[in-house]
């Protein structure tokens, strides 16, 4: 893999295309750092979060396509997450009381805790970004 | 996503297959609310084979955790490994329901 090659793809907003996407987001990660699972792990399921937040929450089926960007690095993997819907930006939301095992409101929280930057530009599109480092650069 | 419940005694197993997420959960609730309803006093869900889960399939599992804690019942979860592990590790579920 080159430096900061990039990888899009635009997607209906609708849940039937959300294992491709997340396919996409799982085997991209792997050409930033095999062997890694954990890397993988985390980035596939901050990447989970957000796409349910803009298909399930971002104003439903109005939500059109979506746009996904990877761009890939040395030592890290940058997922933009591009959409139409109703804004909501994953850093405003509120932690939850793990003690108490929510059923709900962890999405946020996982995006947040599983990647090392996220940025958040809403309008058309609303943009999220979200960037994971990994431990060990590429190794392959 | 594919799923079974197999009851023995008072024991339950179900088996949870796939993909556990926002598409795939209400697949299961009517299930979990039979569970409930019927008041099975130990579960154990076995998870060596689920793929993926997101916050949505987490909430389903912590669901019926909760609602058969309030009858007296127990649930386990089984065999997790990959993602969903990390996710039950980030949320703190693993130490609760796990092995």
């Amino acid at each position: 893999m080159g430096q900061g090659e990039s990888i899009r793809a635009i997607l209906p907003g609708r849940l039937e295309y959300r294992d491709l996407a997340i396919r996409l987001i799982a085997s991209a990660s792997k050409l930033v750092h095999a062997g890694s699972e954990d890397f993988s792990n985390e980035i596939v399921s901050a990447f989970s979060e957000a796409l349910n937040n803009v298909i399930i929450h971002g104003a439903g089926s109005t939500v059109g396509e979506v746009e996904i960007e990877i761009e890939l690095e040395e030592d890290r993997i940058t997922v933009r997450l591009k959409d139409f819907g109703t804004a909501f930006d994953p850093r405003t939301a509120p932690a939850p009381d793990l003690e108490s095992m929510p059923e709900s409101g962890l999405g946020a929280f996982i995006i947040r805790s599983f990647t090392d930057e996220v940025t958040y530009t809403s309008g058309r599109p609303n943009t999220l970004s979200m960037t994971k480092r990994a431990a060990r650069g590429i190794s392959r | 996503m594919n799923f079974s419940r197999e009851d023995t005694g008072i024991e339950t197993a179900l088996t949870i297959e796939g993909v556990l997420d926002a598409l795939t959960a209400p697949e299961i609730r009517p299930t979990i609310d039979s569970l409930v309803q019927e008041k099975r006093l130990s579960i154990r869900v076995d998870l060596s084979s689920l793929r993926m889960i997101d916050s949505s399939g987490v909430g389903v599992i912590v669901s019926l955790y909760k609602r058969c804690k309030a009858f007296g019942g127990v649930v386990r979860v089984d065999g997790l490994h990959g993602q969903p592990l990390a996710i039950f590790k980030l949320l703190r579920l693993d130490r609760i329901l796990g092995e």
